[in-house]
């Protein structure tokens, strides 16, 4: 605000230096001379208070006579807008940017975003005249409706403007274009004109055969959050006949009847969603819960419960806002006595609150051997047995396996080696065997063969005394000892546990499909042990692999839901340590 | 009446500013100030005329009277129901805005109906979008090109013009004969080059369709070089998708091209040993090249990044391998290193011609590199990383640290 207390020519000199931070001068001067209509930085001067105050763009200031009906408040509003001028205008909202502007012309939208951020619309509904003398001076007039209802969306005008916008273009074009009353859409749905999108949506049917997804988004979603919302449900039906509605128009159907406490029939939308292989957010469960409220209803319960049993199946992890949802709702069934707590539960699997014992992170049998198959067959073998490895040496290292198997501790050699930069590698990696030789485990080290060649980080004689406490395999050098480390800790059975720092991301990758990718991670994590360097005197550390299994769980009477404290999930090998307790607390008779 | 009120306007806020602001109350002083003006505003709108009162529904009215625009389905009645739906939806999107041609073929429309998912429907859409337009502004250039030539033609109606043409003719048939003498003895004599038509199973028809055209480009620039290869295209299928596409390239020429095609394997043509399959993934770095060896290029192009396939394909027949020595010769700052087939000819026949280095790989892409190494590589990455890492405002005390950490161990192997 200090902006103001300088003279006028001074606050838009600083005004100018301002901007200066966020783009080229050039362009920014450029933009403000469009803005407040000025041609040259000279002008700035004379230019003192009198800005066109019902709009920002270009305009004579002799034709500042033009608006006889200048309003004083309006005075304020545009000082905000000076002061949003030097911002950068924020993107419009993802769920805006489907129908963002159309390129006519091949002016591609995001120009046309960038390029136009800066225009304001007016905040009164303009004369045909008008409009016609802000389009003639605007820079490029074949897009100026576009860049018109663009920036009323994000500047959330009022929709009068846009009618009358709306009204000068019927009148002299006895038309508007699809795009454009989709925009007036979206800008009546930002605002909640329940009416407004009813008429709209009259309009678009009787001039359109079918409406394209955008439109039938806006539509479902505005009237979803006015109390027409089963209106919402005819247009679903609708869209129904023309395509598979999206996710986002079932879940506007879904949060309106939840809010209406029509618990049944959202259910039944859920159902359906669900049919259609359509993935729910996690805004719809939340929603769920957070409508359920204080609900006696055991077919509901049953149905929230097999929510949560749905992210254990597929091993989701409900973020804060979400596991608090779950939390409030569990607490509030009637003569029920659910406690929640929130608590972190470490190495040993048990957790603090209830003392309860989570399941460990065991695979069962069949889910073992179908993993086994599909590292083999998948991983290993791929398209072409060639691009990882190759047959003979596949063979080899399988019948290596099997004479001497079952192994402890598979070690990755090459990527233990690494783990101290300052150190020879094959020190590292002999540090690494020691320490894990001395309970008696049996080792297995894999490498590649110019680990024998006698180099410098590769001493002879120690690798001769890592022989004699371990196995060793080399692989050839340009093959993947990744996947050997998989097959021979898997071969070895469920106690074996394998050693290296790798996420193994690109070897989940190459299973085919999510559930089999699940079980990797599963299995993954119940058996990597990761390495941190040793410290000064202290000997290496290991990270032990996980002994119980994160995933949401129950016996009944407790509940153990995982929670993530963002929304985003950005690595699927990290698991959340952070857990919600839930118990029953029976009253003593 | 106006006047009076621009002045009043003016007045109050050149006093009320400064005083406001020195003052931090702007707010309270201004929702005074709102109060008032609108009171006067009331007046104002009071006073205007009925007639210029805005009818702000009437464009309701407008649409409403128009009736249901008829689409194109009357001029296609033909079509299937599926069809026409995808039509309509394409339709309606290009109205929304995004990125659709406007004329779609029956068989594109098919094409767009098999896409498997959301996304890659999307895709092939932008991409027939962008060929429109790329075919559009061609046929625009043309045009004006072409009246540009009317012009001058009326404005200097001289006679020399068509002798020149026939020269030019004369000229381009000449050279195609010395092209194809020289082509020809290179089918005698010349070096092979050996071009491995095995991968179609691992491209999209799109990705073959790209190939071929590669190809095709490389095939013209061997054509035209001094000293060009052999070429021969090994494993090659007829009816084949490649031999589809080539058709289309080539049309009746494909007959007559001095190349050799077979569907035998190199392996079966040429002795092993002799044999080099150049690709990115080998871990040996070619030195020099080699006139006595048989080089062997995959032709491939890969859009999803499938590493190491032709890598398995010479470890499988149990070929040497080589990669190109780009790391050795040039700064590499992005992009992949597996090359175009056209640029592998370019710089394979560079190489052939000269032997030097720096020559032929001008023909890597310059977006890809940044400039000729004269200077050890590693420390010249290590500063360039740092470089990068402080435009890009990263954490520099860590990269200082690295820089210092690479250095020490820089010292250590020497």
């Amino acid at each position: 605000m200090a902006l103001f207390s300088q003279t006028s020519h001074q606050g838009l000199q600083g005004l100018l230096w301002k901007c200066r931070m966020f783009q080229p001068v050039s362009r920014c001067q450029q933009l403000f001379a469009v803005s407040f209509g000025i041609p040259s930085r000279e002008k700035v001067s004379s230019f003192s208070s009198v800005t066109s105050s019902s709009t920002a763009l270009p305009v004579d200031p002799k034709g500042a006579d033009a608006f006889p009906t200048k309003k004083r408040s309006e005075v304020t509003y545009e000082e905000e807008g000076w002061d949003e001028e030097t911002k950068e205008i924020p993107e419009e909202k993802p769920r805006l940017s489907s129908f963002a502007g159309a390129p006519k012309k091949q002016i591609s939208h995001i120009a046309l975003r960038h390029k136009f951020a800066k225009v304001q619309p007016p905040e009164k509904p303009l004369q045909a005249e008008e409009w016609n003398r802000l389009k003639e001076s605007f820079q490029s007039p074949e897009v100026f409706e576009e860049v018109m209802f663009n920036s009323m969306i994000s500047y959330n005008s009022s929709i009068d403007v846009a009618k009358s916008l709306l009204t000068h273009m019927a009148k002299s074009n006895g038309d508007i274009g699809y795009n454009l009353l989709v925009k007036y859409l979206a800008l009546c749905v930002q605002q909640g004109k329940t009416s407004e999108i009813c008429d709209v949506y009259d309009i678009l049917k009787i001039r359109f055969k079918v409406l394209e997804s955008g439109a039938y988004n806006l539509i479902v979603r505005g009237l979803g959050n006015s109390d027409q919302w089963r209106k919402a449900l005819t247009v679903l039906e609708e869209i129904k006949k023309a395509m598979i509605p999206s996710r986002v128009n079932y879940e506007s159907c879904i949060k309106a009847a939840c809010r209406h406490q029509e618990m049944t029939l959202a259910c039944e939308l859920y159902h359906e969603m669900l049919t259609k292989d359509l993935v729910p957010t996690l805004d719809v469960l939340q929603t769920f819960f957070d409508y359920s409220r204080g609900m006696k209803d055991p077919e509901l319960q049953k149905e929230l419960f097999g929510i949560l049993l749905y992210f254990r199946a597929n091993q989701i992890y409900p973020h804060k806002t979400l596991m608090r949802s779950i939390k409030l709702w569990f607490e509030s069934i009637p003569g029920e006595n659910w406690r929640g707590h929130l608590t972190n539960i470490t190495n040993s699997g048990q957790c603090p609150v209830c003392s309860h014992q989570l399941e460990d992170s065991e695979l069962s049998e069949e889910e073992y051997n179908n993993l086994s198959e599909r590292i083999i067959r998948d991983v290993i073998h791929g398209t072409d047995t060639f691009r990882k490895t190759s047959p003979q040496e596949f063979e080899a290292f399988q019948a290596f396996v099997e004479n001497r198997f079952p192994f402890d501790i598979v070690i990755d050699g090459l990527n233990v080696s690494h783990i101290k930069p300052r150190k020879l590698q094959c020190e590292n990696l002999f540090e690494a065997v020691n320490c894990l030789a001395k309970n008696n485990a049996r080792l297995l080290v894999l490498g590649r063969k110019h680990m024998l060649a006698n180099s410098s980080n590769w001493k002879r004689e120690v690798m001769k005394e890592m022989q004699n406490k371990a196995d060793f395999f080399f692989a050839e050098n340009i093959s993947e000892d990744d996947t050997f480390l998989l097959y021979a800790t898997l071969r070895s059975g469920k106690h074996c546990k394998f050693v290296t720092r790798d996420f193994l991301r690109d070897h989940k990758a190459c299973l085919s499909d999510s559930q089999t990718r699940q079980l990797f991670r599963k299995w993954q994590r119940g058996h990597q042990i990761a390495l941190s360097p040793s410290v000064g005197g202290n000997p290496m550390k290991f990270l032990p692999a996980f002994s119980y299994d994160c995933v949401v769980q129950t016996t009944g009477d407790t509940w153990h839901i995982p929670y993530k404290d963002v929304y985003e999930e950005k690595y699927s090998y990290r698991v959340p340590r952070k857990w919600l307790c839930l118990h029953r607390k029976y009253r003593r008779m | 009446m106006q006047s009076a009120n621009m002045l009043l306007k003016k007045l109050a806020r050149c006093s009320v500013f400064p005083f406001a602001a020195q003052h931090g109350m702007k707010k309270d002083l201004f929702s005074l100030s709102r109060t008032l003006i609108l009171s006067h505003c009331l007046k104002e709108d009071s006073s205007r005329s009925p007639s210029e009162k805005l009818d702000l529904d009437a464009w309701k009215e407008v649409m409403k009277s128009r009736l249901q625009e008829v689409s194109a389905t009357a001029s296609e009645p033909k079509e299937t129901s599926t069809l026409a739906a995808a039509r309509e939806i394409l339709e309606m999107w290009r109205l929304a805005g995004r990125l659709v041609p406007e004329n779609v073929t029956e068989e594109q429309l098919k094409t767009f109906i098999e896409c498997p998912s959301k996304s890659a429907k999307k895709k092939y859409l932008k991409f027939l979008y962008l060929k429109e337009l790329h075919k559009k502004n061609d046929k625009r250039k043309t045009d004006e090109r072409r009246e540009r030539r009317l012009e001058m033609q009326e404005s200097a109606s001289k006679t020399e013009e068509p002798k020149r043409n026939q020269f030019l003719c004369l000229w381009a048939n000449s050279m195609d004969k010395i092209y194809n003498w020289r082509v020809a003895q290179s089918m005698i004599f010349g070096q092979p080059l050996v071009f491995d038509m095995s991968y179609e199973k691992d491209m999209s028809d799109r990705e073959v369709a790209n190939t071929v055209r590669q190809l095709v480009l490389s095939e013209s620039c061997n054509r035209r070089s001094m000293d060009p290869f052999h070429i021969h295209f090994c494993n090659f299928k007829d009816d084949s998708l490649y031999h589809k596409e080539f058709i289309k390239h080539y049309r009746e020429a494909w007959g007559k091209l001095l190349i050799t095609v077979t569907d035998q394997c190199y392996t079966d043509i040429f002795p092993k040993n002799k044999l080099i399959y150049l690709t990115a993934d080998s871990p040996k770095v070619m030195k020099t090249f080699d006139h006595d060896k048989i080089y062997i290029v995959g032709s491939m192009v890969d859009k999803s990044i499938k590493t190491g396939v032709s890598l398995a394909q010479a470890k499988r027949l149990g070929l040497e391998t080589a990669a190109l020595p780009l790391e050795k010769y040039l700064l590499w700052s992005s992009g992949a290193k597996n090359l175009t087939l056209d640029q592998m000819m370019h710089i394979l026949l560079t190489l052939k011609d000269t032997g030097d280095w720096k020559k032929a790989l001008e023909f890597v892409p310059k977006r890809k590199y940044s400039g000729f190494v004269n200077t050890p590589v590693r420390e010249l990455k290590t500063a360039l990383n740092l470089i990068n890492a402080l435009k890009l405002r990263k954490r520099q005390d860590e990269l200082r640290k690295q820089f210092a950490k690479n250095y020490s161990k820089k010292l250590t192997q020497k």
